[in-house]
């Protein structure tokens, strides 16, 4: 009878796995992060943002999905393999200055708290996200301010200058 | 007015398929207004779900770009999303360098996704850019740069034909000053 009790016990048990891991949220989360930002304006019409990330959890989940929102825009962010994930946007360039820009990754739970917030019309800076990224943007060059052809008409018009005026101090 | 037709032809579509689940376009375009060889190219990929429900286990592949042809700097040429809802968009962004200039033709990736929970997989393909000229180095440089060292050499160049008449006049006016005839004597 016993017996027949505890493996009763056990089949809840096997059975509420699933759902206790499904809806388990990722423990102290870090991230290893690459970052590329468009520094060239050859490289790119518009400024693209990629980050690249490692999730790791201390309670060893695996590929949680996860939402990424950066200056109150969210995105959904893409895997790329186990823990693995990239995300990236565009902006124009008029909208994408130097400076520093975070990257708040949100998993389910976080993000439906981040939407309920958004629709309340809350302040959302109350939702904790599940972890940040900051990085810090360059800004894009143009290349130099003044061309070198402007530079060398600058140039040799200064030393016609020299030498006309050194002419008419040798003749008066 | 494009515009207006292209939303026609996106709400044509959802119509068309608001039955069946999910309906995903997508399209593939290069962000750069010229692509140049190891110079940064930016490939960005955006999926529509245009249908009436959730698209599950999207995941997009580019196969297109031999690794003898371009090198991935940042960004992944396969990914996935567990489900993308309907009427809104992904994108996906990958950078990468081309190692040689030629004419190379950009063709689709394949998305493939599930349109309904336990239905069969679906795969659509993105548009392609087609074939586009990548531009050496070199060429882009004549073009572009700010050619500081043929602006260096010219200068250099310009320098004996000034200088050798300047030199030759103050070595005469010395000679001259120092014979003892100035200007101003001459001239009383």
């Amino acid at each position: 009878m016993a017996s027949l009790g505890c493996a009763f016990v056990a089949a809840c048990l096997l059975l509420l796995v699933p759902f206790s891991s499904a809806g388990e949220s990722c423990l102290k989360p870090t991230v290893e992060h690459q970052i590329y930002t468009t520094t060239e304006a050859v490289t790119s019409t518009d400024t693209v943002f990629l980050v690249e990330f490692d999730l790791k959890c201390s309670n060893a989940i695996k590929n949680p999905f996860l939402y990424a929102d950066v200056s109150g825009r969210q995105l959904p962010v893409s895997r790329s393999g186990d823990n693995l994930y990239q995300v990236s946007w565009v902006e124009e360039r008029k909208n994408a200055p130097a400076g520093t820009y975070t990257v708040k990754l949100f998993d389910e739970e976080g993000f439906s708290a981040l939407r309920k917030a958004q629709r309340a019309e809350e302040d959302v800076s109350t939702v904790t996200p599940l972890t940040s990224i900051a990085f810090s943007h360059k800004g894009v060059s143009q290349g130099p301010i003044v061309s070198s052809e402007l530079l060398a008409v600058v140039l040799s018009g200064l030393l016609w200058y020299a030498a006309y005026s050194a002419k008419q101090r040798i003749l008066s | 007015m494009k515009l207006l037709a292209l939303l026609g032809v996106f709400l044509l579509v959802g119509v068309a398929t608001s039955q069946d689940g999910a309906r995903l376009l997508a399209a593939k375009n290069l962000l750069n207004e010229y692509l140049v060889e190891g110079k940064d190219v930016t490939v960005l990929y955006s999926i529509y779900n245009v249908g009436s429900s959730a698209a599950l286990n999207v995941a997009l592949t580019d196969n297109t770009f031999p690794d003898t042809d371009f090198n991935v700097v940042r960004g992944k040429l396969s990914v996935q999303w567990e489900r993308i809802a309907p009427g809104s968009n992904v994108t996906h962004s990958v950078i990468l360098q081309p190692l040689k200039s030629q004419f190379f033709n950009f063709t689709s990736a394949i998305v493939t996704y599930l349109p309904v929970e336990d239905g069969a997989e679906k795969s659509t393909f993105t548009s392609a850019p087609e074939q586009k000229g990548i531009v050496s180095l070199k060429e882009f440089d004549k073009r572009f740069s700010p050619h500081y060292m043929d602006w260096a050499v010219f200068a250099v160049m310009t320098v004996p034909p000034i200088c050798i008449p300047f030199l030759l006049w103050s070595m005469s006016k010395r000679k001259y000053e120092s014979s003892g005839v100035t200007g101003k004597t001459r001239k009383n």
